[in-house]
């Protein structure tokens, strides 16, 4: 996706000039293999170090909510429809923006490489269309993308933004046919006991420190739960009950408006797969509402709303 | 100091008679990364790793402790009263950590261990630790060790330091206790081919750590003019304020202390915490003294570069092991962070 | 195990099932006693972090019941809670709570009878399956 950077430092520099943003937000080249950071270019000066590639996987509607000035902000399928989200939920104003739009090809997935190749060390990671080349001393592997891409990536059905004001390229082709629900489906075939016992794994080795919250445009809140001392819902310890009740109403909080963007996987230090809560929900609420978070301004996010119809076969 | 041959198939018993008589700590692989915990058998270590993704530091300050117990039943003589948790402190090796990691010790130490106060926790198991360090063959390209005062092969905080040799490893005995872990080892003496071939690790080693990173500027930069600077507000922006860096960091020593209670009896445990928290420095009162994002991330990197290096003259409070590097989600690099800092000095200077 | 009584955490909106719950105790109906009644102004202000204080408290079952589809004090807070509510039993149940343990109705303040008959299967349904086994906050195995 390389080829993406001139048209966006074009869009960019044009952008700023002419004065019709104040900033815009995109990445700039990481200072390691495989990562980008997110950047703020406020000046013409600073447009040649946006940059963009397949480890732009931070979701850039993250650094949105509650900011005044206006903003150009380069974005991918699942950041757009996370700024959806944040407009229908009045963290930032439509008018305020000018949408860069990326037709994703999804986001490399820089732990799966990392375990590759562990032990031995990665010094530059290249791509073109097709592939993605690791080099190191000693290295030079060319792996097809699609076998590399996160795993949200490869199941995504949302690849080209939802909302823009001009796009880069034109957009990409949308798969048809995806079944994003497999191991959401494998884990409720499993009894109660198996199930908890599954996530009691998967979860262990939490540190609690909610990189997977923080990363997540979602989690705005001045105060969140387990920040609450009275009443303190959570203790504050590696205990893993109070690991897994984090990790639910995290979970919980992100119910109908999680686009599994795959920003708080990615964060996550100690790679724990805690997208299987949020696309479980996903899963219920398309199954129960009908409902896709981000895809449109004009509908109100599945809790905020109801209709007098709904299925409520569990209750008495 | 007395230097022995132990050879690779050899480990496992070396290992096993140590599990006799210590508690052991060792790198394990665990799903796609490494982590240094303690060990119940001699072939859950392996030494093969390149780092650890979260420090040792959790042999000596767990994240979460258990300090004192407490019951507040009604009636009984001791309600209300707090009791030391009861522990068994037994003598424990560290094996095959990395040097920098050595080092951060004794970076923590001065926190831990002054003249008024002791810490009893992290000092009694500091007493009882013996640390065999593993030097580094093939430093990491985020490591820059050699620039905050250690090197692939410092001594610094070990009692053993061992060389990977290939076919077997270099003892080498750095104190006292080493020596006592250097006799489980039944090998022979090196000779001289074996310890030239050590000494050129070592020099191979420092050459490939390309960073080298001006942090001795540090002491002489203006602590003001460093508060102040303008770079903060670049260096913030990323930031997602969640605590990966310093719960990877060897030397954060931040920590919190919570009171549990389960119906009539409780615990005061204390987890690790984070000076990127807002949390962190909320007062009582409401007042939070670092209430904004650039104001925490200032701290962090202040703390390390800067108050620590003036308040204990000890060197940069960062040994340059790169987990934050490898973890940041967002790519803040310590390093990138320290050429701005120190750049600051030299514009003043010029 | 013989002598163990179900612990029901009862949230009960205060405009129908909590009058359900006095008129069943003026009629002097007869119920299992094994409810702890938490009274809450409508379903809709029921959060999530409610129901997962209960267990880690240690709640063997936790039973919401509020005003039937239509009837709600606040015209609309029990359409909300609704779709909460399915979210809520789904996950929990997705990460190994037993569907047994958590339980929705609707019963007006006019249905003491309905009232009693869904205690009475609540604390059936709760007590086969047994004291909970997971999420109950108990002293962190730490060292």
């Amino acid at each position: 996706m390389k080829e993406y950077i001139p048209k966006i430092r074009e869009i960019a520099r044009k952008l700023l000039e002419e004065e019709k943003v104040d900033a815009v937000l995109g990445f700039r080249k990481g200072t390691i293999p495989m990562m980008n950071e997110p950047f703020m270019a406020r000046s013409a000066s600073d447009v040649d170090l946006l940059y963009w590639d397949s480890n732009c996987g931070i979701n850039l509607a993250n650094y949105l909510h509650k900011r005044k000035e206006k903003i150009a902000v380069v974005a991918k399928g699942c950041d757009t429809r996370n700024i959806v989200n944040h407009i229908v939920e009045n963290q930032v104003k439509r008018d305020q923006l000018y949408i860069i739009g990326i037709p994703c090809r999804g986001m490399i997935d820089r732990r799966q490489i990392l375990a590759m190749f562990e032990g031995r060390e990665i010094e530059e990671v290249d791509e073109d269309a097709e592939n993605v080349i690791i080099k190191g001393d000693g290295l030079s592997e060319t792996i097809p993308r699609v076998e590399v891409l996160q795993e949200n990536c490869s199941i995504c059905i949302h690849h080209n933004p939802v909302i823009y004001d001009e796009m880069v390229d034109e957009p990409v082709e949308e798969p048809d046919h995806v079944d994003r629900y497999d191991d959401i489906k494998a884990i409720e075939e499993m009894d109660p006991e198996e199930r908890y016992q599954y996530f009691r794994d998967i979860f262990s080795p939490c540190i609690r420190c909610y990189a997977c919250r923080n990363s997540c445009p979602l989690c705005y809140c001045p105060t969140c739960f387990v920040d609450e001392s009275r009443p303190q819902w959570v203790g504050k310890s590696i205990d893993i009950t109070d690991v897994m009740t984090f990790h639910f109403l995290r979970a919980f909080h992100c119910a109908g408006r999680c686009t599994d963007c795959g920003s708080c996987e990615r964060a996550c230090p100690v790679g724990i797969p805690m997208r299987l809560l949020t696309k479980k929900l996903e899963k219920d609420i398309r199954e129960l509402y009908g409902y896709e978070a981000g895809m449109s301004l004009d509908e109100r996010p599945p809790l905020d709303t109801y209709r007098p119809d709904d299925p409520e076969f569990f209750i008495k | 100091m007395s230097e022995v041959i132990i050879p690779k198939d050899e480990l496992a018993s070396f290992v096993g008679r140590l599990l006799e008589s210590y508690e052991v700590f060792a790198p394990v692989a665990r799903g796609g990364m490494y982590l240094f915990e303690r060990i119940s058998a001699a072939d859950e270590a392996d030494l093969s790793y390149k780092n650890t993704r979260l420090s040792p530091k959790g042999a000596f300050l767990p994240q979460s402790e258990r300090m004192f117990e407490f019951t507040v039943a009604p009636g009984k003589e001791e309600s209300g009263i707090l009791k030391e948790a009861p522990k068994e402190f037994r003598e424990r090796v560290l094996l095959g950590l990395r040097p920098c990691d050595a080092q951060a010790f004794k970076l923590v130490d001065v926190n831990f261990i002054t003249k008024e106060y002791t810490d009893p926790w992290w000092a009694r198991r500091r007493e009882k630790a013996i640390l065999v360090g593993l030097g580094c063959n093939e430093p990491r390209s985020t490591c820059f060790c050699t620039s905050t005062g250690g090197g692939p092969f410092s001594e610094k905080g070990l009692d053993v330091l061992l060389y990977d040799l290939g076919e077997s490893f270099l003892a080498r005995a750095v104190t006292e206790k080493g020596e006592q872990i250097v006799s489980f080892c039944s090998g022979k003496a090196p000779g001289e081919s074996l310890k030239s071939k050590a000494r050129e690790l070592e020099a191979a080693a420092r050459a490939k750590i390309r960073k080298s990173l001006p942090v001795d500027k540090l002491k002489e930069k203006d602590l003001l003019e460093l508060f102040n600077g303008k770079f903060w507000e670049k260096i913030e922006f990323a930031c997602i304020n969640c605590g990966t860096c310093t719960f990877v960091c060897p030397t954060c020593w931040c920590f919190d202390i919570q009171d549990e209670v389960y119906k009539n009896d409780g615990d005061r445990l204390r987890n690790w915490d984070s000076c990127m928290f807002p949390i962190f420095t909320l007062h009582g009162s409401g007042h939070n003294p670092r209430a904004q994002k650039v104001q925490r991330v200032r701290q962090r990197f202040m703390h390390k570069l800067k108050y620590y290096v003036d308040k204990y003259g000890n060197g940069v409070a960062c040994v340059g092991c790169g987990r934050c590097v490898v973890s940041c989600p967002v790519n803040i690099d310590i390093r990138r962070v320290m050429e701005v800092m120190t750049a600051e000095v030299c514009e003043r200077e010029e | 195990m013989k002598d163990w009584e179900p612990k029901i955490v009862a949230f009960l909106c205060n405009w129908c099932s909590y009058g359900a719950a006095d008129l069943a105790g003026v009629s002097r109906f007869q119920y299992p006693p094994y409810i702890r009644v938490i009274r809450i102004p409508c379903t809709g202000r029921l959060n999530p972090k409610f129901v997962l204080a209960a267990f880690r408290h240690g709640a063997d079952g936790v039973w919401i019941s509020g005003c039937h589809p239509g009837d709600c004090h606040y015209l609309e807070g029990n359409y909300y809670a609704r779709r909460r509510f399915a979210l809520l039993k789904s996950l929990l149940e997705y990460m190994g709570i037993e569907p047994e343990r958590i339980h929705f109705s609707w019963v007006s303040s006019a249905e003491a009878g309905k009232f009693v008959e869904v205690v009475s299967e609540v604390t059936e349904t709760v007590k086969k399956v047994g004291p909970l086994k997971y999420f109950m906050k108990k002293r962190p195995e730490v060292e």
